[in-house]
């Protein structure tokens, strides 16, 4: 029995010992990475000047079109995570400045994202290889449940969203194969194809005092950035429309442009412009805070 | 509570713990705690199907010692039949009755009659078609005078819900799993270090092969109707992997951990897709139900004697049969009745015994042919899978007719966010892997042992499915 006790103790050895070396080689990996997706060609990168950087989800990445920013001669980054909620847009903004890049406008999409301050599990595991390598990233994700887990098992971070940082993900970092994510300036055009066209958004409410747009919104204020927030458009069928106005009067400083395109012409799906329509709004916002100031 | 899931880590240890440190000093002790343990472990799916585990385990217990007790002839038939009829009365309800009621529905609509037929709202015991199966060749056995009736009922329950084969098998026969039941097992370290490895293999064929195989497999039956010939083809061939290594997985589990208990199982694969005709795969695969169905239904029906035509009837009986075993649904007698096609040829030339070891290569003519005899059983074993793996007959002969009509064979972007070829080069290295230890029940044993269980371990971390966690398939059976 001695004999396989100590059998057992070296698999167990062997499996630790297998674990930590996947996860240095894999968090090695994903260090050297800078064209897979946009975090980690923030977390990747040295200061960079934006004149405009967008935040939010695939509600900013799909509807804010950085060229039109960038022949008014403001150089824009369209940094909208499709999927993402606040908490990695605040994540995404704190690293920026930890890199020392000079932002003079933020644009945030907060409209739908709102409703809720809990992580998006597929896009924050995007951070996961730099849990241990960011103080920054760390202290984002201490109060989350699994943290102990993600932090002190060798792998396990790897292992459970494997989908996103596992091994097809990390061997295609390897070859350092590009991404579309970051060509246009950040920005993800839709096309004609019509997905889903109604929407019933009655259940969401925003909350009072979302935590990581109050965060957003601070953070700007201490590094001298203007701040815009946004209510992004919705097509023409959704149910429970009162949500705009819930926000606007949680947050009336939250610019309400969720009626200035409301064709479904407009629309790839309910929630999500096509190109068209995408230009109209951008030419919308340019033209409210942008060109009027100049 | 699965065998891959991390409260199975946490049971099997503590177990494995008690087992030879507490309740090491008898038999009966040893006995108890297994029994204890299995119930707990059954009960983790639904406590209350555990009344119908021991009600079965009862049933046969007590009607295996009134067979053999009585001497009239007429007595011991009516406690035999009364077995036989309970045992088949509970899977009749549990998981036959709602597709016999809605299947007559269907008949006579189409005739113009319409019917609501009562179906029964109740969800399938897990494992009940494996211990009811280990109940019936029991009772069998003793009706036909091939064992003695086992009078300890902690034993006897021991061999029906033994935990390491209770929900998928493998089927234990009385004459296998009992005697080792009835002697205090002592520790034997080879034979545990054998199950350890045994048991990292079949971990790496369920979430390395299986489950990855799973997400491929399912984006394309999911979608058939919009994929191209190319990714109806692979879907098929990953399927094949799916099942293979899902079952093949847990059986290689179940038998590790028994030996860390001391006690072997029957094996239940013998890689199967090494085949060189269909009658060798059938003697590969899912070994235990296979010889279930020949020893107490293709034998008792006269089995390869008497006339041709009598043998072809036997051979559908037992396929059809066996393929009904696997669920309520039209696709699993399809897929019987296919194999029961297949195994046709073989058996009117009187060949369906002619490959009975297994395949050794040299650089010749004849191993030319033998390679090509195993690419071509494996292509009728994936036309059947699809059966079983399609929602309905319909959707499976659509799916093959799309293979042949589509005519697109490149490269094409599936729902699982993954191309369908990705998964080929896998693939192609398990398979070289297992040719390579085709003589032995696992490959990490022998030379190199060490670096092969590193290897293994770093397989099932870095290449293992787990975000879209699949439970066995054969769970359902």
């Amino acid at each position: 029995m001695k004999k396989f006790l100590l059998f057992i103790l070296k698999i167990s050895i062997v499996l630790v010992v297998v674990a930590v070396a996947l996860d240095f080689g894999f968090t090695t990996i994903y260090k050297q990475s800078k064209s897979r997706g946009k975090i980690d060609y923030v977390f990747n990168s040295s200061a960079r000047k934006y004149d405009v950087v967008i935040l939010g989800s695939s509600r900013a990445n799909n509807h804010f079109v950085s060229d039109l920013f960038e022949k008014q001669g403001l150089k824009t980054f369209n940094y909208g995570m499709s999927g993402g909620h606040l908490f990695e847009a605040s994540l995404l903004l704190k690293l920026m400045i930890e890199r020392k890049y000079e932002i003079k406008n933020v644009i945030l999409e907060a409209d739908l994202n709102l409703s809720n301050d809990q992580q998006s599990e597929g896009v924050s595991a995007k951070y996961l290889p730099y849990l241990h390598s960011s103080e920054t990233v760390r202290k984002h994700f201490e109060n989350e449940k699994d943290f102990n887990e993600l932090y002190y098992i060798p792998f396990y971070r790897y292992l459970k969203f494997e989908t996103r940082i596992g091994i097809r993900e990390t061997f295609f970092t390897a070859i350092q194969k590009k991404s579309k994510l970051i060509l246009n300036g950040g920005y993800y055009s839709l096309g004609e194809t019509k997905g889903n066209m109604k929407n019933n958004i009655t259940k969401l409410k925003p909350l009072p005092h979302n935590k990581y747009y109050e965060e957003i919104k601070a953070l700007c204020k201490a590094n001298n950035i203007h701040f815009i927030a946004i209510m992004t458009p919705m097509c023409e069928n959704v149910t429970g429309m009162n949500y705009f106005d819930k926000v606007h009067k949680a947050y009336p400083e939250i610019h309400n442009y969720e009626n200035v395109v409301v064709e479904n012409k407009y629309f790839s799906s309910c929630g999500h412009m096509n190109d068209e329509g995408a230009r109209l709004f951008t030419n919308n916002i340019i033209h409210d805070f942008f060109k009027s100031k100049k | 509570m699965f065998f891959n899931s991390l409260t199975f880590a946490v049971f099997l240890p503590i177990v494995f713990v008690l087992y030879w440190f507490v309740f090491n000093k008898t038999k009966s002790s040893q006995n108890l705690l297994l029994i204890l343990a299995s119930y707990y472990f059954y009960s983790c799916w639904d406590w209350r199907f555990l009344f119908l585990l021991v009600f079965s385990t009862f049933l046969d217990y007590y009607t295996g010692i009134q067979i053999e007790k009585n001497k009239n002839e007429k007595i011991r038939k009516f406690w035999f039949w009364l077995s036989i009829g309970i045992n088949l009365g509970l899977l009749a309800v549990f998981k036959y009755y709602n597709f016999f009621a809605s299947s007559f529905a269907t008949l006579l609509s189409d005739f113009g009659l319409k019917s609501s037929p009562f179906l029964l709202d109740v969800v399938l015991p897990v494992g009940i078609s494996f211990y009811t199966f280990h109940g019936l060749s029991y009772v069998i056995d003793i009706y036909y005078k091939r064992i003695k009736a086992e009078y300890n009922f902690v034993d006897y329950s021991l061999f029906v819900s033994y935990f390491p084969l209770l929900v998928a098998g493998p089927i234990e026969r009385a004459t296998h799993l009992l005697p080792q039941v009835k002697i205090k097992r002592t520790f034997d370290y080879e034979k545990a270090k054998q199950g350890a490895y045994q048991f990292i293999w079949g971990l790496v064929k369920k979430v390395v092969i299986a489950d990855t195989c799973a997400t491929y497999a399912n984006a394309i039956f999911d979608n058939y109707t919009q994929m191209n010939s190319w990714s109806l083809v692979l879907g098929a061939v990953y399927f094949a992997f799916q099942i293979y290594g899902d079952f093949s997985g847990y059986s290689a589990m179940a038998l590790g951990m028994s030996k860390l208990f001391g006690m072997d199982l029957l094996r239940n694969f013998n890689y199967p897709y090494f085949s060189r005709d269909i009658a060798e795969f059938w003697r590969r695969w899912h070994i235990s139900l296979s010889s279930w169905f020949r020893d107490y239904l293709y034998i008792p029906l006269g089995g390869s004697k008497g006339s041709k035509s009598k043998q072809v009837r036997n051979v559908f009986i037992i396929f059809v049969v066996s393929g009904f075993w696997h669920g309520a649904n039209w696709t699993y007698l399809a897929w019987g009745f296919i194999n029961a096609l297949y195994f046709l040829p073989l058996l009117l030339r009187n060949k369906n015994r002619s490959n009975m070891e297994m395949v050794q290569l040299q650089w010749n003519f004849a191993s030319a042919k033998e390679i090509l005899h195993i690419f071509y059983t494996f292509a009728l074993a994936c036309l059947a899978w699809i059966f079983f793996r399609a929602k309905s007959i319909t959707d499976a002969v659509l799916y093959i007719k799309r293979i042949f009509t589509e005519g697109n064979f490149s490269s094409q972007y599936l729902t699982n966010e993954r191309y369908n070829y990705e998964l080929l080069l896998m693939i192609a290295l398990f398979v070289v892997v297992e040719w390579n230890n085709r003589f032995k029940e696992e490959p990490l044993s022998g030379k190199n042992s060490w670096l092969k269980v590193a290897l293994a371990i770093a397989a099932i971390v870095a290449l293992g499915t787990y975000s879209d966690y699949k439970e066995f398939i054969y769970f359902q059976f």
